[in-house]
């Protein structure tokens, strides 16, 4: 009777030895443990075997189930690793689905950059319309009428009173008229002058600062000017403040940077001159401040203008202004 | 303003070199644009060895040379009486551009090739003499450029003065910020009269004043004899180094003095003038004149105009008259300096469209003061160049009075404006350096006079501006402001359009940025009907182009024109928006209304082109799913489609297009655009837009979020399919299911619609899904039946609709 479960277990092992796949394992399992497998028949049977070997081949039988379920088990697990590893599945290479986001208007990126910067500073963020009379735009900034500074501003006109604004600068009056000092604005938003070419677009951007407060003076001015242009170009870049003139401040400074091309040999993109102009400013001017009843004698102020085009062409290294409105998506999706 | 540094030298020792004059002159706020040497153009004349000179066989008072310029020789025909063998001369090579203004070129004369020209002294602009070709000396080697040679070098520089400047559009004044930069002195030029003048100037003429406001002071003298002829080489050389191009000896020599003062000048036939006088007045309306150019012109009643005893013979301080020019025949010159309004010559000049070195001086300002030492300045150089004798006197009517104000000027305010630490004997001394008198006031005051010549400054911090700019920007210390908590200001309008452009962007959509300014007939080509408001665009009075005639009232042309240009590059497959204002005109001469607004345009694929699709054509559900999208980010809720009337949109496909609202309020619209419109803009592909009212969406953006309880009990779901009209729409049916009112319904979703067979003809079928909850605890199958059952019935009932077989 211990011959036969060992004849059982021999002809197991031998035909798992055999089974190269998983449909002949479930077979082995089915013949040999299943309800009618050779070992379960027999471990059925032992009851007929006389009682003082019953223990002994009742546990054979036992272990020789376990080791072949186990073995069984190993087989499967190899074969299923065989299988998983000689698949040669899919061509991982072949581009996905596409799920690609679209791209923001460099002009908007750099807008936000520069507005990041000073709402940092402090700042808050003020908007205007885009046909203004002409009173904002040039009489309450300090232009009179007839003032040969006007051309420096090509002008569109709507009629005698009104006109597209050609600066963000309206924006300073509009501020200070609903609101008292101290104050901190920026006010960024298209602007549009008569001009075109390879360096002038009839319409562009620029964001407007203004700061009122007791105590500034034109050195705040230069600190506060030169943080903004290290955080939005490079903590190293040189800049320097070149006097210059505007109606609504005065003292009046260019802010020029060193060439971001030529880094100050002189190139094509800066004339030659080995600097960049990148904005406008100056201490607002008494009159512009009287204009909407501050008191000048408690409160001084500054302001800035930046071209945002300008700006982006710099960061960017973009060659025509023209490009940005012409929305061409070649261009539009480098961003 | 262009300056020649040679022509600088003769009022104050440039010390410093080219490099260093730019830079100092920018940084007090001189701008220089460029720097150009004026003998450059001359690079290609070189000095050439006539080696063998022989006659022209067709010409006999031509000779054919060989010169050796050098490297090689070339064969030149020349006309000169001085042309021999072995004389070394300048040999302009073809490509030169010649002070006249001509390009040399090879050419043939008279059947013999001319590689080249020798050139006389005055060929080249060089000297006065024409009569043979230039000498160089026997110690010029060949090949040498004769600017080398001749050791000639001048700089030219292009200053770009800001209008508050009027004082440096002269030598003179920039010759004084030169000299305060380098701490020298200015040499302001001598006047001295050759001859002792003569007669009396008082018996022969008069100048009478009729518009003081106009014109406050008015100076004249009177040079009789004089011989018309041109000018000597240093004055003519003097013009032409600064672009001004010489014309005859009396205006050469007042075109010099404006150069060289900033005093405008005008000469007259003294004999032109009729009753020998000058009457000073405002234009009759509809007077006609003749300028100098010989170009007619209608005056306006009020523009300035010097008179004679009959009638006009200048626009004042724009540009002299026909009838009263410096002709060959002239004896006697009268000689006009006057100071005029900058308003008036600005009003004529723009009006007449006449911009001269006259009006732009003028208009600037020019020094009060100046008017006699211009023309002093003027009558002695012109006996010296024209001869005849200065009558004695001058006439100097002086209505206007300019007295200047001292201006007092407190260091401690000024300090405090620069952030500087100056004290009140630099302040002086800054101010001094460029002629202001200034006189110290108790410890903190000083008590400034601003030259005449500086009819910019009127206030202490015009003052300021000038210890600034002297003391040099870079050198005020850079601090920085005490941020104290601020931000009383803020731009939620602004803030929401960011978020909705990020949201865009994230839904593969590409920002464009169109001009605000667009065609007149942007909105016909749309096909806006008659009386609808977008037809009233603000018009620009002075466009560039057609194109950009007048504010847009809509966005959606600007995406059109933009998928043209897209599509003509063969980009096809387009997902843009533009998030911008629309400008609308409600009332003549007021402020237009101003909108922001929002649109979007997709056409194309529906996906990016890749393998995995082989072009699905987008469709009105691949844009209305972008907004649901984008409303979802934003937390709008209750937002509705419904269908527009034919006559609601003229720009979208009937059938095709929806006016887009949230809690019944219309903020907007959808659709495939209009075949018409397609064809108007000339665009041969489909295209779905849509537009949003952003100011009216702005105010249903929830303020804040609140987070609900996530719930605690499984949901059960049940389908519904019902066949109903095809006509009849979705919405109205969910609308209906979700009016029922029964607190255990979850959500409610389509999850199909579906025409064709088995469904019958002129039916469709529609399958929701119903989410059944409960917050307080698991339902149980039998009571969800019992509920579905009854909302079933009840959607059955109301749409008339069938059960699917």
């Amino acid at each position: 009777m211990e011959n036969v479960i060992e004849q059982i277990h021999e002809a197991a092992l031998e035909e798992l030895k055999a089974a190269s796949d998983i449909d002949a394992l479930t077979a082995l399992t089915v013949k040999y443990m299943g309800r009618k497998g050779r070992i379960t028949l027999y471990l059925r049977n032992i009851s007929t075997l006389p009682p003082e070997i019953r223990p002994r081949a009742g546990q054979q039988a036992n272990r020789i189930k376990e080791e072949l379920s186990r073995l069984i088990e190993e087989a499967r697990t190899g074969i299923e690793r065989n299988l998983a590893e000689s698949d040669v599945g899919i061509d991982v290479s072949a581009p996905g689905r596409p799920r690609n986001c679209g791209s923001l208007h460099p002009i908007t990126q750099v807008t936000w950059e520069i507005c990041d910067i000073f709402t940092r500073l402090g700042f808050s963020i003020a908007e205007g319309p885009e046909v203004e009379k002409d009173y904002y735009n040039f009489e309450a900034l300090n232009f009179p009428k007839d003032h040969p500074a006007r051309d420096m501003q090509d002008t569109f006109f709507v009629s005698d009173d009104i006109v597209l604004r050609t600066h963000t600068s309206p924006m300073q009056a509009r501020v200070m008229e609903k609101h008292e000092p101290p104050l901190r604005i920026i006010a960024p938003g298209k602007v549009y002058r008569c001009d075109s070419d390879i360096t002038h677009t009839p319409m562009f951007h620029q964001v407007e600062g203004l700061l009122v407060d007791e105590n500034t003076s034109f050195g705040e001015l230069k600190g506060t000017l030169t943080t903004f242009v290290h955080q939005l170009f490079d903590e190293r870049i040189s800049l320097r403040f070149r006097p210059s003139f505007f109606p609504f401040t005065e003292p009046s400074a260019e802010v020029d940077i060193l060439c971001v091309m030529c880094r100050g040999e002189g190139c094509r993109i800066c004339s030659g001159s080995g600097w960049l102009e990148v904005l406008g400013s100056g201490m607002v001017h008494p009159n512009v401040l009287e204009n909407v009843g501050y008191d000048t004698s408690r409160f001084r102020g500054f302001a800035f203008g930046i071209g945002v085009e300008r700006v982006a062409m710099l960061k960017y290294q973009i060659d025509d202004i023209r490009k940005y409105f012409e929305n061409d998506v070649r261009f539009l999706r480098q961003f | 303003m262009k300056v020649s540094v040679s022509w600088l030298k003769e009022y104050v020792p440039v010390e410093m070199d080219i490099y260093r004059l730019v830079d100092a002159l920018t940084m007090v706020g001189l701008e220089v644009d460029s720097v150009v040497d004026r003998y450059a153009s001359l690079d290609t004349v070189l000095a050439g060895r006539i080696t063998a000179v022989s006659p022209h066989p067709a010409a006999d008072r031509l000779k054919i040379c060989d010169v050796d310029i050098g490297d090689r020789s070339i064969r030149v025909v020349c006309g000169a009486p001085n042309a021999k063998e072995g004389l070394i001369s300048a040999a302009a090579l073809p490509g030169t551009e010649m002070p006249d203004g001509t390009l040399l070129e090879k050419t043939v004369v008279r059947g013999e090739i001319s590689e080249g020209m020798l050139c006389s002294q005055g060929e080249l602009a060089l000297g006065p003499d024409f009569s043979g070709i230039m000498e160089l000396g026997n110690a010029v080697i060949p090949g040498t450029p004769v600017t080398r040679a001749l050791n000639l070098s001048d700089n030219v520089l292009d200053i770009d003065l800001t209008p508050n400047r009027a004082d440096c559009l002269s030598f003179i004044g920039i010759a004084r910020e030169v000299a305060a930069i380098q701490g020298s002195a200015l040499k302001y030029p001598v006047i001295e009269f050759p001859r002792k003048p003569v007669g009396d100037i008082f018996s022969k003429t008069s100048v009478q004043i009729e518009s003081p406001d106009h014109c406050p002071r008015y100076a004249a003298r009177l040079v009789e004899g004089v011989t018309i002829s041109a000018s000597p080489f240093w004055l003519q050389d003097r013009l032409r180094s600064v672009g001004l191009k010489p014309i005859n000896n009396i205006v050469d020599v007042t075109n010099f003095v404006m150069m060289e003062t900033g005093q405008p000048l005008h000469a007259f036939d003294f004999d032109q003038l009729q009753e020998n006088r000058i009457i000073v007045r405002t234009a009759r309306d509809r007077e006609p004149f003749t300028t100098l150019d010989g170009k007619e012109y209608v005056l306006n009643a009020g523009m300035l105009m010097i008179c004679d005893g009959k009638k006009p013979v200048a626009l004042a301080g724009v540009m002299g008259g026909l009838n009263s020019q410096i002709e060959t025949a002239t004896s006697r010159v009268l000689i006009e300096s006057a100071c005029f309004s900058p308003v008036s010559i600005r009003k004529t000049s723009k009006k007449l469209g006449i911009y001269t070195d006259a009006s732009h001086r003028f208009e600037r300002g020019v020094d009060p003061r100046g008017t006699l030492t211009a023309v002093n300045r003027a009558a002695q150089l012109m006996v010296e160049v024209a001869g005849g004798e200065l009558t004695a006197g001058i006439i100097d009517e002086n209505p206007g009075k300019c007295e200047r104000k001292r201006i007092p000027l407190s260091v401690d305010a000024t300090n405090r404006l620069l952030g500087t630490r100056l004290n009140q004997g630099e302040i002086k001394t800054l101010l001094e350096s460029i002629e202001f008198s200034a006189s110290c006031d108790g410890n903190d005051g000083l008590s400034v006079l601003a030259p005449s010549f500086r009819v910019d400054v009127e206030k202490a911090v015009d003052l300021m501006e000038e210890v600034a700019r002297l003391y040099g920007y870079n050198q005020i210390p850079t601090t920085f402001p005490h941020i104290t908590p601020g931000g009383t200001l803020s731009s939620p309008a602004l803030n929401f359009r960011n978020i909705i452009k990020r949201t865009m962007r994230g839904l593969g959509f590409t920002e464009a940025v169109n001009y605000s300014f667009i065609s007149a007939d942007a909105s016909v080509r749309l096909g806006l009907p008659d009386g609808d408001a977008r037809h009233q665009a603000v018009k620009i009075l002075n466009p560039l182009t057609d194109d950009q005639a007048v504010m847009r009232t809509v966005l959606i042309p600007g995406l059109l024109l933009d998928m043209d240009r897209n599509l003509s590059k063969q980009a096809n497959y387009l997902k843009l928006f533009e998030i911008g204002k629309v400008f609308l005109q409600k009332e003549e001469n007021r402020l237009p209304e101003e909108i922001e607004m929002m649109a979007g345009l997709w056409t194309g694929d529906r996906f990016d082109p890749s393998w995995h699709d082989k072009g699905t054509p987008c469709d009105f559900y691949d844009l209305k799913g972008v907004l649901e999208g984008l409303f979802n980010t934003l937390k709008i809720p209750n937002l509705k489609f419904t269908k527009l009337p034919p006559d609601k949109c003229s720009y979208t496909r009937p059938g095709h297009s929806a006016a887009i609202s949230v809690n019944g309020k219309e903020i907007g619209l959808i659709g495939e655009v209009h075949p018409q419109v397609l064809k108007n803009f000339d665009l041969k592909q489909a295209a779905f837009i849509f537009e949003l009212n952003l100011e009216l969406l702005l105010p249903l953006a929830p303020d804040a979020i609140k987070a609900k309880p996530l719930p605690k009990y499984p949901s059960v779901s049940r389908d519904l399919t019902l066949i109903i009209d095809n006509t009849l729409e979705t919405h109205a049916i969910l609308e209906k299911i979700s009016a029922i009112d029964e607190k255990l319904v979850e959500s409610i979703q389509l999850f199909d619609i579906f025409e064709g067979k088995p469904v019958p003809q002129g039916k469709k079928s529609i399958s929701f899904r119903i989410i059944y909850r409960s917050e307080t605890r698991t339902l149980a199958d039998d009571e969800v039946n019992g509920i579905h059952k009854t909302i079933a019935d009840r959607v059955i009932a109301f749409s008339n609709a069938d059960l699917p077989a």
